[in-house]
């Protein structure tokens, strides 16, 4: 009883916070003039140019995502589970990226490549007009967003390596090396957690805007930004935003149909007993380190040096912190904030989907994706239409209006995380707790959270890092003189010193340190057994 | 609860104290403006400051992004047009200030400092005036032979593939455009913007990568922002600037003011109309004529730098804005197709 009274207090605050916005902006889409008309609609079906957009935002996050897997997943398992040198530092490293905004990757990227770039004072004009016709177009935009978005599919794995139960992989050693274990035991283990990232990737690409905009190369939202920005018109926005959350939708179906005959009941290491490490032997070891080394230096520290090169007197940086201090501190807080109801939300969510508790837990599931498929924007706006009431001016005119954006946009990626770790915690020992009399939220808080612990963790560092790197949302609602570092950062890119810019990116970068120390702390390396 | 839930516990009650710590929102006191802003932060945010030091009333600013084409305040504004937050809007062009006067958003307010401006450069009822301008000039690649002085050059057959345009569907460039539909009617319009693209335009995201465009040799000339030029001028990019038309006969040179709007239903109107007041005197024009930005005072006798040229002395295009602001409306969708989307 407990358990159905909490789980639909999570659906309530899910409908609250993430389906009435979306509600509002879908009936502003179907009235035109304040009649019902799907004119918004049909005007979208009718142009083939929009059905071109669509193709190459396929194209663009489908070559991303296959290279983001290819890459992340090897990455992943060298970082996560061999004896590779400086490990922890190249996982460090690689996760940069992900915490920066992408529109500031690309405009390093240009820095670097364009034109007028580093390139071009080093390898001279005629390579560097080379690399920038190549940067502007599908192979620039799939170069920053497979380096912004491969931490994912790297520190999801990483993740989900450290639950796969060494004695499987034992036994799995004892008829054979590591190459066989990882590829017929431990990969088709953690698959369900690689096939998160790799549709996280995915759908982060599909609704990407800024980086293919600047770039060059049209995708789909550019429509739904269109209506926004030059017409003012909310539904058409919201009408040309639907097609992608559809697209969204579909994936959704088809990783169903994929994982449904997979069970994943794994026995997690007991406490004290250490996990199974590959050791690559002297030459795989430098011979791996020298690949990975390679790798972090073409499209982690190239564009993070551009940054670091146009900062480097001490007195930018005093600068940077003088005019947005305040804002890095308020980023800090709402991010940690954020990522704990995230948490706490995606943690319940994720049982639920898991459990099958509620009869609804097909909608709630589909729910979360469809809105962290959705362009902020529309979430931003629908927002602002619920909740700009003087009744509600205690919410919307503070703080808590930029964390129930959050919840709204990310709740999909967490509840998801614990979805796949939820998957990996044998049910019989619930059900065990079950028989012998335990209630639900003795079971969930005993048994269950300590399990899950390690995809607890992992749920809140990547909500922090989503919530502390976000600007759509928080640039639509956060209230007056409010804002937060990243939105600080784009407002002044207008104009602004591209020191001071560079400044505040590194700063940004730095105010990462912390969730990943504490990423390094949860997911030490395996120690050899 | 255990070792991992425990910690995330614990981080988000800090965090929430340390949020309710920053709460400065809710309802603002009476010693407070809300004011969101489109003209670039770097430019606009040392003038808020000054008020705030002047006058004791704190200033709670939003600012718009390069990156959303400056049309978030916009967009807020429009969408919390039932229960205000703003009290001021400071639009960085007028268009967008006649769209929100013919949204309802705005309310009339008559400056007694905008006496000195031109009434060109304001709404008769009141409910926008404008202040310190950008022109919208040629920049020119100082190795061009033959300089333009035309945006006629823009479908001069010699010059075939050497322009650039900013995306007309978006900022000033849309206004320009617009402000030539309304001027020379939509015929002559569309055959112009026809015969730019037959010509081999190249269209780039925003003024500054046009200018960029210029300076590094990849374009001979753009149609960009004065603030833009002369901005690159200073850092010692090889380019010039040309204020076009200038000849008797022709259109003349667009002048884009900032524009100051009180909304309708402000919380705080006293405040707001001390923060106009503040924005359209000719000391905020001085400062905005020897910032970076350059730009050009609407007061007539406003001390200016060297490069910026007084308003008296360009052949202005005549323009009327409420009817750009129209005509910008109806053409949209020919320029969302010339554009390609």
């Amino acid at each position: 009883m407990g358990r159905r009274i909490v789980l639909w207090i999570v659906v309530a605050v899910l409908a609250a916070v993430g389906l009435a916005p979306i509600l509002i902006m879908l009936a502003k889409s179907v009235i035109v003039d304040g009649w019902l008309s799907l004119e918004f609609y049909s005007r979208l079906a009718s142009s083939p140019r929009q059905w071109t957009l669509l193709g190459n935002s396929l194209i663009l996050a489908a070559l991303t995502t296959l290279l983001t897997a290819v890459v992340g997943l090897p990455l992943g398992v060298l970082l996560g589970k061999t004896d590779l040198p400086f490990r922890r530092g190249f996982a460090t490293l690689f996760s940069i990226p992900l915490v920066l905004p992408a529109y500031v990757t690309a405009v390093s990227w240009f820095d670097l490549l364009g034109r007028d770039g580093l390139l071009a004072r080093i390898a001279g004009a005629a390579a560097a007009r080379e690399t920038s016709n190549w940067l502007f177009g599908l192979p620039g935009c799939v170069l920053v967003l497979f380096s912004t978005f491969l931490p994912i599919v790297m520190l999801l794995t990483m993740v989900y390596l450290t639950t796969v139960s060494p004695r499987l992989e034992e036994a799995a050693r004892l008829v054979g090396g590591w190459p066989r274990t990882l590829r017929g035991v431990t990969i088709p283990l953690i698959l369900p957690g690689v096939l998160l990232a790799v549709l996280l990737v995915f759908l982060l690409t599909l609704g990407e805007f800024g980086v293919p905009s600047f770039l060059r190369y049209d995708v789909f939202p550019v429509e739904s930004f269109i209506q926004f920005s030059a017409f003012y018109n909310f539904g058409a926005a919201t009408a040309a935003a639907i097609p992608l959350a559809l697209i969204t939708l579909g994936v959704l179906v088809v990783e169903r149909i994929f994982l449904r005959e997979k069970t994943y009941q794994l026995r997690p290491a007991p406490q004290g007993v250490g996990r199974p490490s590959i050791e690559l032997g002297p030459a795989g070891r430098w011979g791996f380190f020298a690949a990975v080394a390679v790798l972090c230096l073409v499209i982690v520290v190239a564009p993070l040096l551009v940054l670091v090169i146009q900062s480097t007197s001490p007195s930018v940086y005093l600068d940077a912190l003088a005019r947005a201090g305040d804002s890095l501190l308020r980023s800090v807080a709402f991010a940690a904030l954020g990522a704990t109801l995230l948490t706490v939300l995606g943690v319940l969510t994720g049982y639920l989907i898991h459990t099958r508790a509620l009869s609804c837990w097909r909608v709630v599931d589909s729910l979360t994706i469809f809105l962290f498929a959705l362009p902020s924007t529309v979430i931003g706006i629908g927002l602002v239409s619920l909740w700009n009431r003087p009744a509600t001016n205690f919410i919307y005119a503070t703080p808590l209006i930029i964390v129930l954006g959050y919840v709204a946009q990310y709740t999909g990626l967490t509840s998801r995380i614990m979805v796949s770790t939820l998957g990996q915690i044998p049910p019989s020992m619930e059900e065990a707790a079950q028989m012998a009399g335990g209630r639900w939220f003795r079971r969930f808080s005993l048994i269950i959270a300590p399990l899950a612990g390690r995809g607890v963790a992992a749920a809140w560092l990547v909500a922090y890092i989503f919530c502390l790197r976000d600007v759509g949302i928080t640039m639509m609602v956060y209230p007056p003189g409010m804002e937060t570092f990243p939105v600080r950062i784009f407002t002044l890119m207008a104009n602004g010193r591209p020191s001071l810019i560079a400044a505040m990116c590194v700063i940004l970068v730095a105010a990462t340190v912390i969730p990943l120390t504490l990423l390094r702390f949860v997911f030490r390396p395996a120690r050899p057994v | 609860m255990n070792k991992v839930m425990g910690p995330i516990v614990v981080v988000g009650v800090v965090a929430t104290l340390v949020g309710l710590g920053c709460r400065r929102g809710g309802t603002a006191p009476s010693g407070e403006v809300v004011v969101y802003v489109s003209e670039d932060q770097v430019f606009s945010e040392p003038i808020l400051n000054d008020f705030e030091r002047e006058t004791g009333v704190r200033v709670r600013a939003v600012y718009d992004t390069e990156e959303a084409k400056s049309t978030g305040a916009m967009n807020r504004l429009i969408a919390e047009k039932n229960n205000p937050q703003a009290d001021v809007y400071w639009a960085n062009e007028p268009i967008r200030a006649e769209l929100l006067k013919q949204r309802g958003v705005s309310a009339p307010y008559v400056s007694p400092n905008a006496a000195g401006i031109p009434r060109a450069f304001k709404d008769p009822a009141g409910y926008w005036t404008g202040f310190s301008a950008r022109a919208r000039v040629l920049v020119v690649n100082r190795k061009l032979a033959d300089k333009p002085d035309s945006i006629l050059a823009y479908v001069d057959p010699r010059l075939k593939g050497r322009a650039v345009i900013t995306n007309p569907l978006f900022g000033t460039t849309t206004s320009q455009v617009a402000a030539l539909f309304a001027i020379w009617g939509d015929a002559r319009g569309r055959d112009f913007m026809n015969r730019m693209k037959d010509n081999g335009v190249r269209v780039s995201t925003n003024n500054g990568e046009s200018a960029d465009f210029v300076a590094s040799g990849a374009c001979a000339f753009s149609l960009v922002d004065s603030d833009d030029v002369v901005n690159r001028v200073r850092q010692g990019r090889p380019i010039e600037m040309v204020y076009p038309d200038q000849k008797p006969g022709q259109v003349g040179c667009m002048i884009v003011p900032n524009a100051v709007m009180l909304i309708r239903g402000a919380p705080h109107p006293d405040n707001a109309r001390q923060l106009i007041d503040y924005l359209l005197s000719r000391e905020t024009e001085r400062k905005l004529a020897f910032a970076a930005c350059a730009q050009i005072p609407l007061h007539h006798g406003v001390s200016v730098p060297t490069e910026v040229l007084p308003v008296e002395k360009i052949k202005t295009m005549e323009v009327d804005y409420a009817a750009v602001a129209r005509t910008m409306q109806d053409i949209q969708p020919f320029l969302k197709q010339w554009v390609g989307y």
